[in-house]
């Protein structure tokens, strides 16, 4: 507890009947931030973020925002803004009424909200539409409605449930930039909620990465990339070969060559190996192994190799005149001991 | 081929259009039949009815006349008849409305099986007969009845349930409310819970998401509902028979009693021709009221 966040959750749990959606969630999110919570559907991502809106109750754990405990608090009187995947915009309203809402329910004098109003539609790039109902619009402009309605307010949190899942792919890059610079340029503490590794490491500062109603780990993109934690953590954040192995006496076997294994494991373990961090040793070195497939994507080369009876997948950013090899090549691979994660195999 | 197939999958979308008029016609000609004959030639052989003499007996002689017409304009017993009938049908659609709308309002938000059981429950009473319904509120409304037996028990006066307006709307009110619950979750599409969220989140309390929300996304279930329920209470005829027992005097039981009893058909007719006026003026409002809304 020695480091609060602006934003900081102790314990906080959702038990239904028959299942746990989240299970003793700590958090502390500094003012300013944008963290990711990500992880598959049914991981408890959404039912965290629900609980913080107030739009669930938790079964047990704290919520404190700035230094103010929020647990008891009703949703109307969280001062959060909330940004849905279905929009959620009031579809008997006109846009400028949509986004006037939240001040009209904090009172705010009238020529200030029409001020206020205008600078949010201005912000999301929808000036001129303000008289337009919310189905008039595309999707990607109903989600900057959305948008500015939540950012209106100057909620003290925004908070984003899977805000690009409606969108098509172009539209989804375009929010994706709007919604991080637009936060960075508020300078507003914001949980932005999705299933996409890529959302998660391009926009947000930190990830929560999120399995089973639990925490697996959180760090920045770098840290879960680089260092994961685990072996959920290795196959869920970017895309990894795993190997079945045994740890004995300290190291574990892959493909013929010993590495160190991680203090205290033994038994059966998880190899894991980016199959970019792979390479292709000069002649006669490394681990032998056989071309299985192989598939020229332009800016990489995939590769199947087969090494000691199990698959490798290997991708060699291209640099221009490479041959591209046949299968049934005998190839040597290498790669850094760094590189590779091991995990005790889940029971 | 698959190519070829994907090239021609857009066409048929204007060609169907171009050739649209002619299976339209002929799906619409059945049922087109079915209402000019059983509905509207009946409908204008009652109009022209309505200006036929006749003598004190009864009996109709094929001589146009405005003197029925006239009648109904001038005595001030058919005028009171129009507004009581008016006035008692909104009281009991209002009523319909107040006691429906939350059944409503819970049977759209809850799901699954429940939501089956609960569909089921509202629907149920459509199965018994709108006569043995009304038997059953009298068991319960008569003078020695279930309510006022209770009360009696209880040491308190009895209270005049039946053979008065009171009766006709209670009787009614229960009668139409599985109509105004589907009319009104038939209407009630454009009511998502995710907005009431939203609506939370932004700072509105209970009552406001209510007011702001709800209630204006909800106003085409109850326009509509309310449009069904004051039809079917003017036309009502069983209920306010048997619950009014000939002294509250509306619409429906005036042209029975014109028909059947006093043999005056064309008073009969024009009362009648009457009633599809008030239904004409009543969807006149609904579409009115349609267009606000939307």
């Amino acid at each position: 507890m020695s480091e609060q966040g602006f934003l900081s959750i102790r314990g906080l749990t959702k038990r239904y009947a028959a299942f746990t959606a989240v299970e003793d969630l700590d958090l502390d999110v500094p003012r300013g931030e944008l963290v990711a919570f990500l992880g598959p559907s049914g991981c408890g991502k959404t039912t965290s973020l629900r609980m913080i809106a107030g739009l669930v109750p938790a079964t047990s754990g704290r919520i404190v925002v700035d230094g103010k405990d929020l647990t008891e608090v009703p949703t109307h009187r969280r001062d959060m803004g909330l940004v849905f995947q279905s929009y959620a915009l009031f579809p008997h309203m006109s846009i400028a009424r949509n986004v006037a809402f939240g001040l009209e329910m904090r009172k705010v004098p009238k020529d200030e909200i029409a001020r206020r109003v205008k600078e949010a539609i201005a912000l999301v790039h929808l000036t001129g539409k303000e008289e337009h109902r919310p189905t008039q619009l595309s999707g990607g402009q109903q989600q900057r409605v959305a948008l500015a309605r939540a950012l209106v307010v100057r909620p003290s949190i925004l908070l984003l449930d899977e805000p690009l899942s409606n969108l098509d792919a172009k539209l989804r890059d375009e929010m994706r930039n709007e919604i991080r610079e637009i936060q960075q340029r508020l300078g507003i503490t914001a949980i932005f909620v999705t299933h996409d590794q890529g959302e998660a490491l391009t926009m947000c500062d930190k990830v929560v990465v999120m399995n089973q109603g639990r925490l697996e780990q959180l760090g920045t993109p770098v840290d879960l990339y680089e260092r994961p934690r685990t072996a959920f953590v290795a196959s869920f954040v970017g895309r990894t070969n795993r190997l079945a192995s045994v740890a004995k006496d300290g190291s574990v076997e892959i493909a013929g060559q010993r590495i160190a294994a991680p203090a205290g494991l033994s038994g059966p373990v998880e190899v894991m190996i980016r199959p970019h961090r792979i390479a292709f040793a000069p002649a006669g070195e490394g681990v032998p192994g056989t071309i299985a497939k192989a598939v020229f994507a332009g800016d990489i080369l995939q590769y199947d190799v087969e090494v000691a009876g199990q698959i490798l997948s290997v991708e060699l950013a291209t640099r221009g005149g490479e041959t591209v090899l046949s299968p049934g090549t005998a190839v040597g691979l290498s790669w850094r001991p760094q590189d590779v994660f091991v995990y005790g195999a889940a029971a | 081929m698959s190519a070829g197939a994907a090239i021609a999958l857009p066409a048929p979308a204007p060609r169907e259009r171009g050739r649209g008029v002619a299976p339209i016609v002929a799906l619409l000609a059945p049922i087109a039949l079915i209402n000019a004959v059983g509905f509207l030639a009946p409908v204008l052989n009652l109009a022209r009815m309505s200006f036929y003499e006749v003598e004190p007996t009864g009996a109709m002689r094929e001589v146009y006349t405005l003197a029925t017409w006239a009648k109904v304009f001038s005595d001030g017993y058919y005028a009171g008849l129009i507004f009581d009938s008016i006035t008692v049908s909104l009281g009991i659609t209002l009523l319909t409305l107040l006691c429906s709308y939350p059944i409503a309002l819970y049977l759209h938000r809850s799901s699954g099986t429940w939501r089956t059981i609960l569909l089921v429950l509202v629907i149920s009473p459509l199965l018994t007969s709108a006569v043995v319904r009304t038997y059953g509120w009298i068991a319960i409304l008569a003078e020695n009845g279930l309510v006022n037996n209770a009360l009696a028990t209880l040491g308190l006066a009895k209270l005049k349930l039946m053979f008065n307006a009171t009766g006709v709307t209670i009787g009614l009110t229960e009668i139409l409310m599985p109509y105004m619950i589907l009319a009104l979750l038939a209407g009630f599409g454009r009511l998502d819970p995710r907005v009431e969220e939203a609506a939370a989140t932004l700072g509105a309390p209970p009552f406001t998401i209510f007011r702001r929300i709800i209630l204006p996304l909800t106003l085409p279930g109850i326009a509509l509902g309310c449009l069904l329920c004051f039809v079917l209470a003017v036309s009502s005829f069983i209920t306010p028979k048997l619950l009014g027992g000939g002294r509250v005097f509306l619409l429906a039981t005036e042209i029975y009693d014109e028909a059947i009893v006093t043999l005056n058909w064309p008073l009969a007719a024009t009362l009648s021709i009457l009633v599809l006026i008030i239904f004409g003026g009543a969807l006149m409002l609904y579409s009115r009221a349609l267009r606000a809304i939307l």
